[in-house]
């Protein structure tokens, strides 16, 4: 009946899970408790659940990508934690661990799930939450062009990181890295569903991507404001089109190679198994023909982040515009031809080696085009280093880093040498971190225009100050243990000489704690000082895109009257020329989406489908596939005629804005205005 | 609103569904995958003319299941797809072909009895 489930399969006896359970089931408690004292069930459903509004839908990946970058934080302080306390043969072992306080199945989940979590369920959701909001604001769209396509990917990646969440309490998670260590992977060497989990937690989520760059890309190409020609675009805008071309054409090679492994797992076939015909580096191959295209994937928006904020803080226009938007897109192309630097050590021929080589050395090109330009828009402007500022700074000093330590592994003799050691992860988390940084600038520079009020600048600078020393601690620490040989992935290290680092890289955590605190310090403060931290449309004063022309917060049918666009930086050109203050002559009918219960409720079945399948509870999984075809019938025959708001509906709200915004305190008119309707 | 935003009969993709056009597509396709399939259970080919006879089958499959299936041309509902086809194009032939020259130089190194299979002049 319940597959491979047991209640035997709770680890109960995990002090640390159940810990860990205590802590989740408390919060998710006093929210529900919260939610039902204060009665605000129905707006969560009917304002949030069912809205196909591009900005809430971007929102609420925001918060689905931050609940899961918190959780992965707490598996890297976990990880950090046991390296620092399992160095040499004399080291104690605590909680039935001979060493340190982890077991090593228990290790091997935790790097599994840091991985997994922070590449596809906290930096990649959080990115797509900013180009949801922020891609139809800078065309000047209504809306995205499939709005509930959109809500559709949205619950998919939820129930995708539900089901990550739900490994932690409900048997393992993958103990195979998250890269699916072949031929670990494979049903005989990974009996469990922790394998499982993680197949069908990356298949729901990458589905959920494909389906949102088909959407971002269609509304880049078609829904742009009159006058908005391709060379007009916001740099973020052009970042995005690559982006999500990128992840178009790439995570359905992901899918294919996923798809083969279940095969491999369900169905008994030999894909990747060393005999019958089978080629288990053919999983290695298919896994990074997506994954280095998925790591563009998650820099080249936080690059047009920073590219956003860089020049709006240099009061001056972005240096280089064209050869930016040549350098994204050469980067997008030659991404789908580096793959092969990830595993240089598989054994390919000379020839093959130096054509990856050369290829991964080119993307230094491009890059570098991109660091020069930022300095030059820096160079002579008149600088201010509010909070967005400091993170893009950082950002690009991290790139730098990153980006140098990367030109080295593109040599295949270095790469050879520090192949899997922690050189390569501190490599990567520094261009990783590029993306962190670029989140939390895009975070602090468009928070006050979706929510009407400034993050406290206060806390926000401790934030940043507290972070960069924890990276720069961690970091710099590990770079030097690999270089002293000290290999990834090691839940015991054998070498004592390495503890002093291993501190280093402890106390490098300790400050990332602290900075933390102040993230939801300045969260805190923020919200109870909303009221004297609200603002007009343009809080920087020197913004320069059409995002900032409208009001703020932004009302849910983001502009009165569509502009037309004059030229690069339209709002800085009006703000420049006197003309901000200009109201449209007459205002029109506003024709917006309905909201559906349709793409949650689709989402919960995927959840249900992705749970049968990994614990072979198959009248589950099937009941919850019939009931995904069975709603998107369903739906196919609601009215999708939408609503219209007149246009002296519209005039009433510019002049009196109060209650359009993303936040209410009461149910917003559209929603109201639907349900009257029905 | 067009005319076939109000009647989605009347929309040109469903105006191009043709059963003639589908079952011509179906069957095509998979006789070209059967005959690619019996070449690689018969062993019957040279290596690097097996490698060639399967890769213009797959290009006839494809082009069956673009053309007949998809209905793929350059109308105006179906000129993006199209495009979106032709534009992927290079990386299908990028991603596999450097697949392909990877493992062509990889089976030497590490899998010895594929030399056999590749022939020993390799």
């Amino acid at each position: 009946m319940f597959g491979r489930l047991t209640l035997g399969q709770i680890p109960y006896h995990n002090g640390i899970v159940l810990g860990a359970f205590i802590f989740a089931a408390g919060a998710g408690l006093v929210i529900m408790a919260a939610l039902t004292y204060y009665r605000k069930w129905g707006y969560l459903i009917r304002e949030w659940i069912t809205s196909l509004d591009h900005k809430k839908i971007g929102v609420m990946y925001i918060i689905v990508g931050l609940v899961m970058l918190f959780r992965g934080f707490i598996d890297g302080v976990m990880i950090r934690t046991q390296q620092a306390m399992a160095d040499g043969p004399h080291s104690a072992g605590h909680l039935q661990a001979l060493h340190g306080y982890l077991p090593p199945f228990h290790f091997d989940q935790i790097y599994s799930s840091h991985g997994t979590i922070m590449i596809i369920f906290a930096v990649t959701v959080v990115l797509t939450g900013f180009q949801n909001i922020i891609v139809p604001l800078q065309i000047g769209a209504r809306d995205m062009a499939f709005p509930y396509l959109n809500a559709v990917s949205l619950w998919l990646t939820a129930a995708g990181a539900a089901l990550v969440m739900i490994s932690l309490f409900v048997g393992d998670f993958s103990h195979a890295g998250w890269v699916g260590i072949i031929p670990l992977t494979e049903l005989p060497y990974s009996p469990g569903v922790g394998v499982d989990y993680w197949d069908w937690a990356l298949q729901l989520s990458s589905l959920g991507t494909t389906l949102g760059a088909l959407n971002l890309i269609t509304t880049i190409v078609m829904m742009r404001a009159p006058g908005m020609t391709w060379f007009r675009m916001p740099f973020f805008t052009w970042a995005s089109l690559s982006t999500q071309t990128i992840g178009l054409t790439a995570f359905p090679v992901l899918g294919v190679a996923l798809a083969l492994l279940s095969s491999d797992r369900y169905l008994g076939t030999h894909f990747y198994t060393g005999g019958m015909g089978g080629n288990l580096m053919l999983y290695t191959d298919l896994f990074w023909i997506w994954g280095h295209p998925e790591v563009y994937f998650i820099i080249l928006p936080a690059w047009g982040i920073m590219s956003e904020v860089i020049p709006v803080f240099s009061e001056k226009a972005l240096f280089g515009y064209t050869v930016m938007v040549a350098a994204t897109l050469s980067i997008a192309g030659l991404s789908w031809a580096v793959w092969l630097h990830h595993f240089f050590t598989m054994g390919a021929g000379p020839g093959v080696n130096l054509f990856f080589s050369v290829s991964t050395m080119l993307v230094g090109i491009p890059t570098g085009v991109k660091v020069f330009n930022w300095s030059l828009t820096l160079y002579r402007g008149r600088l201010r280093f509010e909070t967005p500022m400091l993170w893009a700074i950082g950002g690009l000093i991290l790139l730098l880093v990153g980006g140098l330590t990367g030109m080295m592994l593109a040599i295949p003799a270095i790469n050879y040498t520090v192949h899997n050691s922690v050189f390569v992860i501190a490599h990567f988390h520094m261009m990783f971190l590029v993306s962190v940084y670029g989140i939390f600038a895009g975070m602090m520079f468009w928070f006050p225009k979706v929510f009407g009020f400034r993050l406290d600048e206060n806390s926000g600078r401790k934030f940043f100050i507290f972070f960069s020393l924890g990276t720069a601690t961690t970091f710099s620490a590990m770079f030097t243990l690999g270089f002293m040989g000290m290999t990834r992935r090691l839940d015991y290290l054998y070498d004592p000489h390495w503890q002093p680092l291993l501190d280093i890289e402890e106390f490098g955590i300790f400050l990332y704690c602290v900075a933390v605190f102040y993230f939801f310090k300045m969260i805190y403060v923020s919200l109870r000082d909303r009221a004297k931290e609200s603002h007009g449309q343009d809080v920087w004063s020197t913004s320069r895109t059409l995002e900032w022309m409208t009001l703020t917060p932004v009302p849910y049918y983001n502009f009165a009257v569509i502009p037309e666009v004059h030229g690069r930086d339209e709002w800085a050109s009006r703000r420049e020329s006197g003309f901000e203050d200009s109201g449209p002559e007459e205002y029109e009918d506003i024709h917006l989406p309905k909201s559906s219960i349709a793409p949650a409720v689709i989402g919960a079945l995927a959840f249900g489908f992705g749970f049968g399948m990994t614990w072979r509870i198959w009248w589950m999984a099937g009941l919850s596939l019939l009931g995904i075809i069975g709603v998107v019938i369903l739906r196919s025959f609601a009215d999708q005629s939408g609503i219209v708001l007149s246009a002296d509906a519209v005039r009433r709200m510019e002049q009196k804005p109060e209650g359009t915004g993303i936040i209410t305190d009461h149910i917003s008119p559209p929603v109201a205005e639907l349900e009257a309707l029905s | 609103m067009s005319a076939h935003e109000a009647d989605p009969l009347d929309h040109p993709e469903v105006r191009h569904a043709s059963p003639l056009a589908y079952v011509s597509g179906y069957l095509l396709s998979v006789i070209f995958m059967a005959i690619a399939l019996l070449l690689t259970l018969r062993h019957t080919m040279h290596y690097l003319n097996f490698i060639i006879a399967v890769s213009i089958l797959a290009g006839l499959a494809l082009l069956a299941q673009a053309l007949l299936m998809f209905r793929l041309d350059l109308s105006k509902s179906q000129q993006w797809k199209t495009f979106s086809l032709i534009l992927v194009l290079p990386l299908f032939v990028l991603s596999v072909g450097l697949t392909g020259w990877m493992f062509h130089t990889l089976y030497p190194r590490t899998m010895m009895h594929f030399m056999q299979v590749q022939g020993a002049d390799m």
